[in-house]
């Protein structure tokens, strides 16, 4: 799931969940200008597909802002 | 001692003996000596009431011909003059949950009392809420004898015109009502004690229960991208431009499957957004925001993933109950699953 509200997907229970940009332009930014909003877009769902390729426990959270698209395990309680 | 209650039992086609699913569409019939779940009924019952006649109906007829059915009970009620109706127990099985719930709230309507029993993720635990009197049970019948049990109880308590005591103590759902109560403890020290017993890992009770989520268990990673054919579901509720399929902006009970199997993107001037949840004026300049068809098609084109599935899924996801979010998420992953789909990007506003 990309999702802006990320921390809800995570406390409800999605189990894949791609941080997205915000909640009126979830893949991509149009403020960064064309480029940079493709770019941008791109990157998120490339991490949405390098999500549903990847094992995972129960909710977990990727962030394509980081770099190292390290995993965050997320403590949803 | 309390003369004994009249009740009549409304069960479905199955319970009533006549049949399975291909006597579902059975319209409404009177049984009058109890036969199947009736004769579970009179047991439970024993001395304390009798089953005056058992009214059979089948599940397709009763969710397909409401008006109908619903008319034809009213007169037979009318007839038998019961003190209470029960009505199932419908345990997980979705389309006499609602039978059972809509018997129970006609009967109501007519001054007699009604209970019935079924799983609370039934449909008709929802449509009966708040109104209807439920006792949860499991998912199956194997819960008969201590359903039949809780319902009698509750029964014989409506019956003598005794109040109920609140919900976790008299044995059914919650239906939401607030009564002055003196709990002869003041709240922090309540609160304390359950902090306390939290501490030393003992049991408590929360006096304000939170519905948990439901716990997915995570799908099989992708073995193989290149070769994968993947899908999109959006809940930033996507419509066609001028929303001809006339989708709701809000508390949405369906959902609308589009054909992309043409096109390289969205764009604007064939797409919108229809959605009370956010301001949609960016994604209307470009819906790819809401779902990414231009992204998947360039990786498409560059052979990073096997191809995109010709639909894709969209509706508003805001202000919808969980049930019906559970039911229309349930069936767009069915129709994913029957469609050969290998993965699915869900994007949500």
């Amino acid at each position: 799931m990309i999702s802006a509200i990320y921390d809800l997907a995570l406390t409800t229970g999605a189990v894949r969940v791609i941080r997205g940009s915000r909640i009126e332009h979830v893949c991509g930014d149009p403020n960064l200008g064309p480029e940079k909003d493709y770019a941008y877009g791109m990157r998120i769902v490339r991490t949405a597909l390098d999500a549903i390729c990847t094992p995972v426990p129960g909710p977990t959270l990727f962030d394509p802002l980081e770099m190292t698209q390290e995993q965050e395990v997320a403590h949803a309680s | 001692m309390n003369s004994p209650l009249r009740v009549v039992h409304y069960v479905n086609q199955f319970f009533g003996g006549i049949g399975g699913e291909d006597a579902a569409n059975v319209g409404v019939s009177l049984a009058e000596a109890p036969t199947g779940a009736g004769r579970a009924l009179q047991q439970a019952l024993g001395d304390a009431g009798s089953v005056a006649g058992m009214l059979v109906c089948g599940d397709n007829y009763f969710n397909e011909q409401e008006s109908e059915a619903v008319a034809a009970i009213r007169k037979h009620l009318e007839a038998l003059k019961p003190d209470i109706l029960v009505a199932g127990p419908a345990f997980g099985s979705g389309r006499y949950g609602l039978a059972c719930a809509e018997v129970c709230k006609t009967a109501q309507s007519m001054g007699i009392k009604a209970v019935t029993a079924m799983h609370p993720d039934n449909p008709g635990a929802l449509s009966g809420w708040p109104d209807v009197l439920m006792v949860p049970t499991g998912e199956t019948s194997a819960d008969m004898p201590q359903a039949m049990a809780a319902m009698v109880r509750l029964a014989g308590k409506l019956g003598r015109g005794e109040a109920l005591a609140p919900a976790e103590i008299d044995g059914y759902m919650p239906r939401g009502v607030r009564r002055v109560h003196d709990r002869q403890r003041p709240g922090y020290q309540r609160a304390l004690d359950m902090l306390v017993a939290k501490l030393k890992d003992q049991p408590f009770r929360t006096e304000v229960p939170i519905h948990a989520p439901e716990k997915v268990n995570p799908a099989a990673p992708i073995a193989d991208l290149p070769g994968a054919t993947i899908a999109m579901v959006t809940t930033g509720g996507l419509v066609r431009k001028g929303n001809p399929d006339k989708q709701v902006a809000a508390n949405a009970s369906r959902y609308y499957r589009h054909s992309v199997a043409e096109l390289q993107s969205l764009s604007g001037t064939d797409w919108e957004a229809y959605h009370a949840g956010y301001f949609n004026h960016i994604v209307n300049a470009n819906p790819n925001y809401i779902l990414p068809l231009n992204f998947l098609r360039d990786l498409e084109a560059d052979g990073q993933i096997g191809g995109v599935f010709s639909s894709i899924y969209a509706l508003p996801g805001v202000a919808t109950p969980v049930a019906m979010s559970c039911d229309l998420g349930r069936s767009i992953a069915q129709d994913l699953v029957n469609s050969g789909v290998d993965g699915c990007l869900l994007v949500a506003t």
